[in-house]
Formats: structure tokens, C-alpha cells, sequence
């Protein structure tokens, strides 16, 4: 408690350097303001339009949670059926690395062609990015199962199922936690790049009229609030990792 | 539950180079008989263990338990397995281990231990709902131990389970281990490298040959539990076994 404590101190000292160096620096070389506006010229900015920001926010934050909750059932789902069906294993990940490989950047205006300006098409670029690490990541912890539990379902004569239930999916849960730790932040970046290539809202939308109208205040103030949203999405997943996977080394009380 | 091996060969053919684990090796158990496989690293009493276990099917030979084959014993639950690793399951509770084991032995119309029971009878009632990792490593075996007897089986296979324990807590399991042995009297089979343990536990101890294994040894030893070491016939034992491991011939059978 003491230990976290410290460090929270510690991470939001970091943060204040660094923004009143930036701060500090744009002042005293006098950065003209369409190449790098000062971090309070910019939080100025946020604050005198709070509902603009506020509506592109909450599409953003919506369109990626609900491509990363796609990404992460469709991932985990995958996962268990490789699990179940081992023959199928080498075909379904070299798709899935090929997909992976393929930059999402010349995807996302294709699938702006086919389904037009609305929120389907980010929702599905965020969930073909949270896709992958999620099943990497819970298909190694569906196998990383200790032989010697294995050994013991066997012998207490397990069906399949019941291995899944009780040994399986409780081995790979920390797994799940580390592809959602990953896979969150690739969320907000695949729902902005999304936006990025045509859209009728959003923080992408709103970044990509700023950056058009070299209004560089209006750009920061979203990359601001990207950067914090992003970092409290992963918090908040450490912290229900700790509650949930209570029984790894590095969660344990004392 | 009575065993019985003969010529059994077993050889692991996808290593390199492919290994013969146990070569022609025969062996007949009574029924409630407490036998200590003993051997060198890699002498094929872990392999024998697990062909008896189902968890590896023999190249050539037959085994039968009560002459049935190991995988219909183990589908009837008659099979207990503990070994070195006490593989606990660490998100569940003490209670919710022995639980979880009691929840795949169907009821055969005699009453289950309580769970409450098993946990009093290995000395953790008290810390029932703690989890495995708070738990010292003496008490985590004493876990295991008790879903070992949550299993209501015949025939325990035990592979080193004490091995990875400091002296005096192996000494006192063992003693503990005899004590829940002798009121339910299964068949043990107990693989260990450990001399003073094979003596103080078992009614006979198998000596391996080296790799590929076969019986070196066969000693019945007869003396009443617990057993003292400064015993002259325990020291008698000792030096007997003593040679036969370091000088083993096939086939030596002495009681």
C-alpha cells in the first residue's frame, strides 16, 4: 500500500516535469504555436470546449471498447476452438499473422468505402487490432498448463470439459489480462486512425480538422485526452488484474 | 488391489536417441502391500509408476490391477496420484482442493469423508480457507495428501512427494503418511531415491538396475512400524540394500 503509494507520487512528478519543461521551453524560445503550442495553451483549449470534446470522446470511447470487446471475444473464442481442434492450429494462425501483417492504415479507408462514414467501420478496424494479440496471448496461456496438473486430471479420470473448466481457463486468465493490457491502448488507436480516414465524429475526426487547419491547440488537447483515457484503461485493467488473478507472485498481499 | 507385471518393456522412441525405460520387468504386489521402488536417476521407476498410473501405455508386456487393465481402474477411480509437485490448484482454497478432487469420485453407496474430515485428519483445519501459496511447503504436501485420500482409492502411486521438502518436515510426513496408511491399507507403490525413507515406510522395497530398469533387488522387510534406526536388523536391511544398489545384478530376490 505504503510501496504504491510512493510510486504514485513518484509517476505524477515525472508527469509534471515533463509537461513544465515543455511548457517552460515553448515560452522561452518562443515556438511559434502552429508548430508546437504550449500543454496549457492547449488545456485552455479543452476546457473552453468541453461539449465538443465531450461528444467526440464518447464516440471514440465507445467505438473502442466496443472493438475491443469484439476483438477480445472473437480472439479468446478462436483461442478455445485451436485449443479444441490442435489440427487446425498452423492454418488459423498463419491467417491470422498474414491479417496482423497487413497495415491497418491502408484497410481503414477501404472499409470507410464499404460501410461508409459511420461508426461499423471503426468498430471493426479496432476489433481486427485487438484480434491478435488477444488470441497469442490466451492461446499460449490455455497451453501453458502445469504438466503435473495434468497429470492429476487425468488420473481423477477429467473429461475434456472439466480440464477446460477447472484448469485451463483458470491458467490462462493472467494471460487474458496481459493481452487486454495490450490490447486496450491498440483499441483508441485503431478507433482514431479509423476516424482518421473519414468520419463524421470523433477525437480522430476532431484531430484531423485541427491538423487540416494547422489549428494545433484543438490537435493536443484530443491527443491529451487519448493519452489519459489510455493510460486510466490501463489502470483500471491492472487493478481488477490484481483482484482477479490474486494468486500470481507479483499480485500477492505482503 | 493386487498387481501384476510381467515382461513389461517400456521404450520412448521419439527421443534422441530413443531410450528403453524398463526392459522385461516383472513384479507381483499383494493386495494392501506398501512396496518402495528405489533406484538411480533415470532407472524407469517413474516410467513404471506412470504405466501402472495410465498415464503411459506400455510398448510390449501385460500389467493388470485386480486384473483389470490401469485405464479401467483409473475410469472406476480406483487409482490415487500424488507426486513431487504438490500441484495445488493456487486459486482455489484448501477446502475448495480437497472439494474439487471429491467432486470426480462418484458415491459408491458408502458415505464420502466430509471435507471438514480430511482436512482435520492431515492437521489443517484451521486454515481451510487459505490459499495454497500462503501455505508453508510441508503443509502444501499435507493438502495434497489429503485430497490423496479424498480419492477413496485402492492403489496409491506416489512419486517422490516428499523429495522437495527439508529433512525434518519429510521425516515428520512420513511418519504422518503411515498413519493415515495403516487404517485404510491400500496398495502403495512409492517411488523413491531416498534409502532411510524406502526402510522406515515400506513392507518391501524393489531395487532398480540402472537404465533400462529391472529388479535388481526384491526385500521383504518384516520389522514392526516405527522403525528405529539403531535397530540392528534395520542396519542389516540397510547394508543390504546398500549393495545391491551399488552393485546390482538382475534377479536377486532376498527377504
Amino acid at each position: 500500500m505504503n510501496g504504491s503509494r510512493k510510486s504514485g507520487w513518484i509517476a505524477l512528478a515525472i508527469v509534471l516535469v515533463f509537461f513544465s519543461v515543455w511548457e517552460a521551453a515553448v515560452r522561452f524560445f518562443e515556438v511559434p504555436v502552429y508548430i508546437l503550442p504550449a500543454p496549457s495553451r492547449a488545456l485552455a483549449t479543452l476546457i473552453a470546449n468541453p461539449n465538443l470534446y465531450l461528444e467526440a470522446t464518447a464516440l471514440t470511447l465507445g467505438e473502442s471498447l466496443a472493438g475491443l470487446g469484439i476483438g477480445v471475444l472473437a480472439g479468446g473464442l478462436l483461442a478455445v476452438l485451436l485449443i479444441m481442434l490442435p489440427g487446425l492450429e498452423g492454418g488459423v494462425m498463419t491467417l491470422a499473422i498474414l491479417m496482423k501483417s497487413t497495415p491497418l492504415v491502408a484497410i481503414a479507408p477501404l472499409l470507410t468505402i464499404w460501410l461508409g462514414f459511420g461508426v461499423v467501420p471503426k468498430i471493426v478496424i479496432t476489433a481486427l487490432m485487438t484480434f491478435f494479440p488477444v488470441l497469442v496471448n490466451v492461446l499460449s496461456g490455455l497451453q501453458r498448463v502445469d504438466p503435473a496438473l495434468t497429470d492429476l486430471f487425468h488420473s481423477w479420470n477429467a473429461s475434456r470439459w472439466e480440464v477446460f473448466r477447472h484448469l485451463r481457463l483458470p491458467t490462462a486468465l493472467p494471460f487474458v489480462f496481459a493481452a487486454l493490457k495490450i490490447s486496450a491502448p491498440l483499441a483508441m488507436i485503431g478507433a482514431v486512425v479509423a476516424e482518421w480516414t473519414g468520419a463524421s465524429g470523433g477525437l480522430g475526426r476532431t484531430m484531423w480538422l485541427a491538423y487540416t487547419n494547422l489549428n494545433l491547440p484543438y490537435l493536443f488537447a484530443a491527443i491529451f485526452i487519448l493519452a489519459a483515457a489510455g493510460m486510466l484503461l490501463f489502470r483500471l485493467l491492472a487493478w481488477l488484474e490484481r483482484k482477479v488473478v490474486f494468486w500470481l507472485p507479483a499480485n500477492r498481499e505482503n | 488391489m493386487n498387481l501384476q507385471i510381467e515382461s513389461l518393456t517400456h521404450k520412448f522412441s521419439s527421443g534422441k536417441p530413443p531410450r528403453t525405460a524398463l526392459s522385461d520387468f516383472s513384479l507381483s504386489v499383494d493386495s494392501g502391500q506398501f512396496v518402495a521402488l528405489i533406484g538411480t536417476s533415470g532407472c524407469g521407476k517413474t516410467t513404471l509408476l506412470r504405466l501402472v498410473g495410465d498415464l503411459l501405455q506400455p510398448t510390449h508386456g501385460s500389467l493388470t490391477l485386480d486384473g483389470q487393465k490401469p485405464a479401467e481402474v483409473r475410469k472406476s477411480h480406483g487409482i490415487a496420484w500424488m507426486a513431487q509437485s504438490p500441484a495445488l490448484l493456487p486459486w482455489l482454497t484448501a477446502r475448495q482442493n480437497v472439494a474439487l478432487a471429491q467432486q470426480f469420485i462418484p458415491v459408491n453407496g458408502h458415505p464420502r469423508l466430509s471435507v471438514d474430515g480430511i482436512l482435520e485428519r492431515v492437521g489443517l483445519s484451521d486454515v481451510g480457507n487459505a490459499h495454497p501459496f500462503t501455505l508453508s511447503g510441508g503443509m502444501q504436501q499435507r493438502l495434497a495428501l489429503g485430497r490423496l485420500l479424498a480419492m477413496d482409492a485402492r492403489l496409491w502411486l506416489m512419486d517422490e512427494p516428499f523429495a522437495a521438502l527439508d529433512e525434518i518436515t519429510r521425516e515428520r510426513l512420513t511418519a504422518e503418511l503411515l498413519e493415515l496408511w495403516q487404517p485404510l491399507h491400500p496398495t502403495v507403490l512409492w517411488v523413491t531415491h531416498n534409502i532411510y525413507e524406502a526402510l522406515r515406510l515400506a513392507d518391501r522395497v524393489v531395487v532398480f538396475t540402472p537404465s533400462p530398469g529391472r529388479v535388481a533387488a526384491d526385500v521383504t522387510i518384516s520389522l514392526p512400524r516405527p522403525r528405529r534406526e539403531d535397530d540392528p536388523r534395520f542396519q542389516e536391511i540397510l547394508s543390504r540394500l546398500r549393495s545391491a544398489l551399488a552393485y546390482p545384478s538382475v534377479g536377486q530376490v532376498t527377504s
